[in-house]
């Protein structure tokens, strides 16, 4: 008895392995025009489910058909349809909340105004955030997940040491804290050195009083001694240099104000407010191919173009889906192909796409008509009449649906040849 | 598979359909009931008796 279950088990795994084996081939062989990502998904599933082979092929069979009864046909008005099928959700999205604490008490902004940003193609969201991800001997570990943190999260000088003014000897005073250095992994020098680099060319006269352990710039002793770098009155520049050395960044990076950690399905994320996703990639322990920025023109400038489509389906999915709004994704991935399409990001609208079309009747019926057409007038523009704006103020049929079709006369022996042609 | 688009259809038949109902005589047998030039148009369609096809070029390029 024992025997005979053993073997039966034995045959399923075999089975299941052949059928494995011979998954993509059948679908290579039967739906070799589907898209990759459709591909992908009808492996994966058919690889869960045991079945025969000739179910299989009908299977994919069957998707290949739904799949092209699915399709648009040519000349479909498509941009109109998405601009519809967007447009409608957005205006119950008006009526709901504005901003929204989300992820980790940080505040996103989200809904409406987080969908005009993107669709704006700014340069920087009025949000920027980050999702940190790490690598997976870091990312169990806290303390380790904390100092990653800690080297990503901007520290000021003025946050890790007392800085007073003597206007008497017109001197200013950086105490550091010492407790607070400790926990960062600074030390004076650290400060020191950071200050030299960064502070401009009065840091030279920066000096360090071992005895007491703080640092000191004596705007009086700089006065009239070589190398003199102040221009204006000590009262004056000491007041300058104090704005300067308070902002300062001693560690982490830059932009990145605060920095959260937070347990995610078992490994501890950090997510940030402000972004800067060339700087993060560069510190250790990130995992670099999970780490995810909102700023598409960031994602845009390290990634590259595909990227950037990417990152906007993805922010505009993640804006509906946040307010339960059902919008198919076809219609994002229009949006984000328009806007990407020329290879860099177009806004939509005036300073965008509108605004740069190449027709220039278009470009009339869309804003300040006179204007444009008396530049196009001056200029000698030529207008060939092949988007759709142009031919309705002309008023020819437009190129869309069956205004596009052009009909043919076919004697009977043509006829057949050409059946056989538009199969192809 | 199809090999006309929605749209294609839909022009083809339009223009049979005008012709019929100007006077031109059906090319298959239409029973006497039917007399609206859209349905007989429909119907030689389906039966594949037009000399009508479709050019298709390529628009804006």
């Amino acid at each position: 008895m024992a025997n005979v279950k053993k073997n039966k088990a034995k045959t399923k795994v075999i089975e299941e392995k052949e059928v494995s084996v011979n998954i993509d081939e059948i679908i290579s062989d039967y739906a070799e025009s589907l898209p990759y990502s459709i591909k992908k998904d009808l492996a994966k599933k058919l690889k869960s489910i045991n079945i025969n082979k000739s179910e299989i092929i009908n299977i994919v069979k069957k998707v290949k058909e739904r799949y092209e009864i699915h399709r648009v046909d040519p000349y479909e008005s498509v941009g109109i349809v998405a601009a519809q099928s967007i447009g409608e959700p957005g205006t119950q999205m008006t009526m709901r909340t504005f901003h929204y604490a989300g992820v980790a008490e940080m505040n996103v902004t989200l809904g409406l105004p987080r969908l005009i940003e993107i669709v704006d193609a700014r340069r920087t969201p009025s949000t920027p955030m980050m999702t940190i991800y790490l690598k997976k001997e870091v990312s169990s570990d806290i303390n380790k997940v904390k100092k990653v943190a800690k080297n990503i999260e901007t520290t000021l000088l003025s946050d890790v040491t007392n800085i007073y003014t003597d206007l008497e000897q017109i001197e200013i005073r950086i105490i550091p804290q010492m407790e607070l250095m400790k926990s960062l992994d600074l030390d004076v020098m650290d400060l020191k050195k950071t200050m030299m680099d960064n502070g401009g060319p009065i840091m030279k006269h920066l000096k360090y009083n071992s005895d007491e352990n703080y640092l000191y710039i004596s705007f009086l002793s700089i006065e009239g001694k070589e190398g003199n770098v102040i221009t204006e009155s000590p009262y004056a520049s000491l007041k300058n240099l104090l704005d300067t050395i308070t902002n300062l960044s001693v560690k982490g990076l830059e932009g990145v104000k605060r920095a959260i950690i937070k347990e995610v399905s078992g490994e501890y994320v950090i997510y940030t407010e402000g972004s800067n996703l060339k700087g993060v990639l560069g510190v250790e322990g990130v995992d670099t191919s999970r780490t995810y920025t909102n700023n598409i023109m960031e994602i845009y400038e390290i990634f590259g173009i595909e990227a950037a489509r990417e990152s906007i389906v993805n922010e505009i999915k993640k804006t509906l889906d946040e307010q339960a709004l059902a919008v198919d994704i076809r219609h994002i991935m229009l949006v984000a192909d328009i806007m990407t399409n020329n290879g860099d990001v177009r806004a939509i609208g005036r300073h965008g796409i509108s605004g740069k079309k190449t027709s220039i009747l278009a470009r009339a019926a869309f804003e300040i008509t006179g204007n444009h057409l008396l530049k196009a007038g001056v200029t000698g523009e030529v207008d060939n009449l092949n988007g759709v704006a142009e031919n309705i103020i002309v008023g020819q049929p437009i190129t869309h649906g069956t205004g596009a079709v052009h009909l043919v006369y076919k004697t009977d022996k043509k006829r057949s040849e050409q059946k056989e042609n538009l199969k192809k | 598979m199809k090999i006309y688009t929605r749209f294609e259809e839909a022009r083809i038949i339009g223009a049979r359909a005008l012709q019929l109902a100007f006077g031109a005589p059906p090319l298959t047998k239409i029973e006497n009931e039917i007399v609206d030039p859209l349905v007989i148009a429909e119907i030689e369609f389906e039966r594949d008796v037009l000399p009508i096809t479709v050019k298709r070029v390529m628009h804006g390029v």
